[in-house]
């Protein structure tokens, strides 16, 4: 059981116990709730009335306990029947669409509009008061809501892949609502049902303490709150106890629902908010290193991510260099960690990641070397966006929603350069124009969505360029692309490095095909490591280790009809096996692959992973 | 390949298991409340057949209706004109129980290892549905056909009470195989079904899908973007462009000389490990038009660097040139020259 | 923006109809004869002379889509209809009682605004900290107190305890500005607790959302100063959602002023409605119900209008 899972079978356990004592009501050794004591009016608590006596001298205790049965019965009961009606409606709504939808949700949707606790009054206006009422009104008024989250929950599930799965194996559609699409809207559904519990008791007290809800002399809490508020400067404890009552039921319920949302939807907030949102005291300006890297040279750099079960590595080791001009690919399957040294190389490792081990350094415009594996976030900020910038892949996700593209991009320039905002307006058009936007000036108004996936693309790197970095690191940044856009993208990628011929660019990618047109060398990963390095010609002429030579006969372009396949899974961070991780997936793997590690440097400058590789490539 | 699947394949490959005649999708889209209705067409008077052995490639980029295709030849969907027809019966004139019945017979496989399988149910009892609906094989040997089927997609049966969390992207879309070979269909219909995978777990998932084609004498249709991939397992190709069919043909005959500037731009858009290095061929300018207002005639002059007034007139029928091949291009005669 | 607006407009238009019919609608919708009901009380069959006077005085004889088509030509010139205790006309008295009861409203929304949504802000960025913890800790237990309770409360400590206020009443603005406000003030804060609270949490849920956005870490890679990225990139963006379940929670809203209007003696448009209830005078009950609705209905119209401002996306998507 996970934490949220304990947690949430405690708080259950406690209603469950705190339940029992209404349930129980009847069999209680408890005072009579009407029996009335004119001499003990206002009494306190006493050996015989352990809560004391109300106004007309009757237990409070008993009337509280009795009390909560009016509470529960009207609140379960009305959350129950709105459920059971809201989710028939919400399920015939939202799967099969049409008609079925206008009748059951858009109809119940006119309820929502009336405030609830009004539309409560309206219906015992024709009723009069009591619980038989209470319970109708509560439950028309939960319709909706549940029809709402059904509704929602289906929509969403039917358009799964699974449910059009079921569908075109031919199975009925009652059955696949009971099968597959019910199980899948229940955990919202519970939500909602401890939602309406509560929002039931309330609603249930606030009427009685109106005098329109329970009718005396039947017990409620809220019935209660109102006698104690006319007695304020008698015996103020008469409002302690049914408040207390009432508020620790709505609390644990409350707390219930929470734990339930956690179990639902594990979420692991870092404590104490993300690091970089912590402004640091006593900045300090970066200590520059002694060395003689002309652009970047990572070195034994390590990732790891730490989790409940301890700190699991996800890259190991990885070293290469960067001169200016150059381009390099950063090549390897999900899983292999060329993403995550993109990321850290800028500092900008998810919150449960961190570096490890290892160095980065860089030598910024000033000529300057630092290690970026050391830089604190404030330390970091000069450099991004300024020496080193990022494309990512996902342009639509990666742009703000909310603001034009020109003043996002407006805003990268505006934090490195102090200009006056009108040259600021000159330089954004002039950029947006450099990477392929067509009618700049116009353009540059529009917010993201109004602007195709490739447009996207060319705004995210805008952005990367618009101050003229020493670092490029693309990572995938067409791969969400179709062929057409991502050639067109490769292409204005190209001509930016000779518009600027001293900018060195890390491309992350997946697709060998791509590397071998926009890479001068390449970095293979696999596993967390860098398995062979070289030049791109090189590499793809003679591979110097079997996966790099299994992940090029893979590539389906071959003219034979059948596809070399690299046999097994990529094992998985944490379970990696000893020596080369490639080992296991390995056709000529021998017993000496277990025991080994690490990359060698070859004679033509060339370095290789592979112990073997003399014999096997 | 079993003696008894390639006697089956004599007696019955080559013959049409789908055909789909003149078939349009529209999804009308309104302009504001009270606005006019805006025919947006998705597919444009598609003809296509399907033969038994045969998996029929359809290439295309995000856009172009080939996942509406898809769903239109499973009756998952109707069209607005047109008919599709499954060994003769109209499709869209079905509904109901013998819609379902017939739905034993065609399958899916879909893009998403992930989205396509139910998180909460074990693998086994989703392959065993299939059976299940269609009385495949009777309740007492559901375990053992799902444990063949897990073992013919490369699964370990052992493995039939998990659930779809614990399996990689690669071993998902072998159970989705699987579930969508249990109702032993005669067509399947595969979206994307290695788009979401590494390259050399989906060589493994298209060296299946091959396998099964043959083994089982199954018709397929094989959508992909990725012209390098659908060469693996199609001898036939359809290249799709807003919604309508731009060329058809063999899918080496194609690749070797493409006939129209579509396919031939889609050729050199797409990277390859086998051209030299720094390659850069020529690019297609500008985007994908707006289904909702689509260029007069051609829906590919306005990037076609082909384009003649003529162009904007007319838009081109799908012409027989010969050799089994279709194009629609009033220029395709000029591609031909080098 | 204009077609937009106009666009909403219309709808709050149609809702508005679909309410009041609605409304029409109930008393017909329950099985047995309206006026038979409204004078049931307990077993007792009703005096049939009261029945028969009742239906004439409501109208109830004639044709039920007579009833409707009267019922919405008075709507439209504004006529809300007359008591059935002293035939008084009930439109001056909603006016008279309905701006108390908006001020009280506006009152709530702007404190619990001013408290809800920094305060959520914070817990955000302090996820799982201190400062979440407590902030956290408390906005449970404020939406766990019904507002009666905390309004009793609140007469008993700071009225009768501290003497700092007088324990509710009204006085118009006009007369005495002073003591309107500090009158004002203790009801607006008990209703703001439990809106603050909502608030708070919604804030908190959407900046934790958004700071894990792939958009915030572009404006990180940008360089961008971290105020910069948390007021323009983080709270700006997470308000969206924020308004949506603001639109939401109004129901809730007025449904806490009604009660603490009755708890603070603030003589708006509650102490009315109780009465009417109380007296079950149908007429005065669907006036009052209809336009406390049509403010609810005109303050989601507020919510979409705002909604529109904060996010591009939803103007130009239909």
């Amino acid at each position: 059981m996970t934490r949220a899972q304990r947690s949430l079978t405690l708080w259950l356990a406690v209603a469950l116990i705190l339940v029992a004592f209404p349930i129980a009501a009847p069999i209680l050794p408890l005072q009579s709730t009407v029996a009335i004591d004119i001499p003990g009016r206002f009494d306190g608590p006493s050996a015989e009335h352990w809560l004391g006596q109300d106004e007309l001298g009757r237990d409070v205790l008993s009337r509280i306990i009795w009390g909560a049965r009016a509470s529960l019965i009207v609140a379960f009961g009305s959350a129950f029947f709105a459920a059971v009606i809201g989710t028939i409606l919400g399920l015939v709504g939202g799967y099969f669409r049409g008609l079925a939808e206008i009748l059951a949700v858009r109809s119940t949707e006119i309820i929502i509009c009336l405030p609830p606790l009004l539309l409560a009054l309206l219906v015992i206006t024709i009723l009069g008061a009591g619980i038989d009422t209470l319970i109708m009104a509560l439950t028309i008024l939960f319709v909706p809501k549940y029809t709402r989250v059904v509704y929602a929950a289906t929509l969403q599930t039917g358009a799964l892949d699974f449910v059009t799965a079921q569908e075109s194996m031919g199975t009925h559609p009652m059955r696949i609502l009971a099968r597959t699409v019910l199980p899948n809207i229940f955990p919202p559904l519970l939500v909602q049902f401890s939602l309406t519990v509560a929002s039931g008791i309330l609603l249930e007290s606030g009427l009685s303490f109106l005098g329109l809800g329970v009718v005396p002399p039947a017990p409620s809490w809220g019935l209660m709150i109102r006698a104690a508020r006319a007695a304020l400067d008698v015996q103020p404890l008469l409002l302690l106890w049914p408040s207390l009552a009432l508020a620790g039921t709505v609390l644990l319920l409350n707390v219930i629902c929470d734990r339930l949302q956690e179990v639902i939807t594990p979420r692991t907030a870092e404590r104490g908010g993300a690091a970089w949102l912590r402004r640091q005291l006593g900045l300090t300006k970066p200590e520059p290193v002694a060395d003689d890297t002309p652009l970047l040279a990572i070195r034994d750099l390590s990732v790891a991510v730490s989790t409940e079960r301890g700190t699991i590595g996800l890259t190991d080791t990885v070293g290469f260099t960067l001169k200016p001009g150059e381009t390099m690919a950063l090549v390897g399957e999900s899983g292999s960690g060329k993403t995550l040294t993109g990321l850290a190389t800028t500092g900008l490792l998810p919150n449960a990641l961190k570096i490890t081990n290892g160095s980065a350094l860089f030598r910024d415009c000033s000529g300057t070397v630092l290690d970026l594996a050391k830089l604190t976030e404030d330390q970091f900020r000069p450099l991004r966006g300024n020496d080193i910038s990022m494309v990512f892949q996902d342009a639509s996700a990666s742009l703000n929603p909310v603001h034009r593209i020109g003043d996002q991009l407006a805003e990268v320039i505006a934090e490195h350069r102090k200009l006056p905002r009108a040259e600021i307006d000159t330089l954004v058009v002039d950029l947006l124009r450099r990477v392929g936007i067509p009618d700049p000036e116009q353009r540059r108004r529009a917010y993201p969505f109004e602007l195709s996936g490739g447009q996207r693309q060319r705004a995210m790197i805008a952005m990367a360029i618009a101050n003229s970095p020493r670092l490029l690191i693309a990572d995938e940044p067409t791969t969400a692309l179709d062929p057409t856009i991502q050639a067109q993208i490769l292409r204005l990628l190209d001509g930016l490095k000779d518009e600027n011929r001293d900018m060195g660019m890390i491309f992350v990618t997946h697709n060998l095909a791509v590397v071998k047109e926009i890479a001068d060398t390449v970095s293979v990963m696999y596993a967390g490591e860098v398995v062979e390095q070289g030049s791109v010609a090189e590499i793809f002429e003679r591979p110097r280790h079997p996966y790099t030579a299994a992940l090029l006969a893979s590539v389906p372009e071959s003219e034979s009809t059948r596809l070399e396949s690299i046999p097994g899974t990529v094992p998985r961070a944490g379970e990696m096996p000893e020596g080369c991780r490639f080992a296991p997936r390995c056709k000529h793997a021998a017993d000496i692959c277990a025991s080994v590690d690490g990359l060698q440097t070859l004679a033509d400058g060339r370095r290789t992973a592979c112990i073997r590789w003399e014999t096997v490539t | 390949m079993s003696d008894q699947a390639t006697a089956m394949e004599q007696t019955s490959a080559g013959t049409v298991i789908v055909e789909a005649r003149g078939v349009s999708r529209n999804f009308p889209q309104r302009q504001g409340l009270f606005g006019e209705k805006r025919d947006v067409w998705a597919l444009r008077k598609i003809d296509i057949d399907i033969r038994r052995g045969e998996a029929l490639g359809v290439v295309g980029e995000s856009g172009c209706g080939k996942s509406t295709l898809g769903r239109l030849l499973l009756a998952l969907d109707d069209p607005t004109e047109g008919t599709v027809t499954f060994e003769g019966q109209a499709l869209n004139e079905m509904r109901g129980a013998p819609l379902r019945a017939l739905r034993q017979r065609m399958q899916m496989i879909f893009q998403d290892p992930f989205g396509s399988l139910d998180p909460r149910r074990s693998i086994g009892a989703q392959i065993a549905d299939g059976l299940r609906n269609h009385q495949t094989v009777p309740p007492a040997e559901i375990n053992a056909e799902v444990a063949r089927l897990m073992d013919l997609v490369g699964l370990d049966p052992v493995t039939a009470t998990r659930r779809p969390h614990e399996f990689s992207g690669g071993q998902r879309q072998r159970i989705a195989v699987a579930r969508a070979l249990a109702p032993r269909p005669d067509f399947i219909v595969a979206d994307e079904p290695v788009s979401a995978l590494d390259v050399s777990i989906a060589a493994q998932i298209v060296n299946l899908l091959a396998d099964l084609r043959d083994d089982l004498n199954l018709a397929m249709l094989f959508i992909s973007h990725d012209l390098h991939v659908v060469r693996h397992l199609s001898s036939r190709l359809v290249v799709m462009y807003l919604g309508r069919i731009v060329e058809e043909g063999p899918t080496e005959a194609i690749f070797a000389a493409p006939r129209h500037p579509y396919t031939r731009a889609l050729l050199s858009a797409t990277p390859s490990v086998r051209r030299p290095a720094g390659y850069r061929g020529a690019i297609l300018e500008g985007e994908l038009p707006s289904p909702a207002d689509p260029p007069s005639g051609c829906a590919f002059r306005t990037r076609c660097p082909l384009a003649v007034a003529a162009c904007a007139g007319a838009v081109p029928e799908l012409e027989d040139i010969g050799d089994k091949r279709r194009v629609a291009c009033i220029r395709h005669a000029d591609m031909v020259a080098p | 923006m204009l077609r937009y607006i106009a666009f909403r407009v219309l709808i709050a238009l149609v809702l508005v109809w679909l309410v009041s019919t609605l409304v029409f609608l109930v008393l017909h919708l329950v099985p047995g004869d309206p006026a038979e009901l409204l004078l049931a009380s307990g077993n007792t069959a009703p005096d049939p002379e009261a029945v028969a006077a009742l239906r004439e005085q409501m109208g109830l004889n004639r044709p039920i889509y007579e009833q409707y088509l009267t019922f919405l030509w008075d709507l439209l010139h504004l006529d809300f209809g007359t008591s059935l205790r002293d035939g008084a006309s009930i439109g001056p008295e909603l006016a008279l009682r309905l701006p108390r009861t908006l001020e009280l409203i506006v009152a709530a929304s702007i404190i619990a605004a001013l408290i809800g949504v920094p305060l959520g802000t914070l817990a955000a960025m302090r996820a799982g900290g201190i400062a979440d913890k407590i902030t956290s800790a408390s906005a449970s237990l404020a939406l766990s107190t019904p507002v009666f309770v905390v309004g009793t409360a609140a007469i008993l400590v700071f009225a009768q305890w501290l003497g700092w206020v007088s324990a509710g009443g009204y006085v118009p603005f006009a007369e005495d500005p002073v003591r309107h406000i500090k009158l004002l003030l203790m009801p607006a804060c008990t209703i703001a607790l439990g809106l603050s609270a909502v608030l708070m949490r919604m804030t908190r849920a959407s900046v934790l959302e958004v700071l894990e956005r792939d958009y915030v870490r572009t404006a990180r890679a940008k360089g961008v100063s971290r105020r910069r990225i948390i007021w323009r990139h983080v709270v700006r963006t997470a308000l969206v959602p924020v308004v949506t379940i603001l639109g939401l929670e109004m129901g809730t809203l007025i449904g806490s002023t009604v009660l603490i209007e009755y708890v603070f003696n603030w003589p708006g448009i509650s102490g009315y409605l109780v009465r009417a209830v109380e007296a079950r005078d149908y007429p005065e009950v669907v006036g009052i119900v209809l336009i406390i609705s049509f403010i609810f209905v005109f303050l989601n119209l507020l919510v979409d209008i705002t909604y529109a401002l904060l996010d591009p996306r939803v103007k130009l998507a239909k």
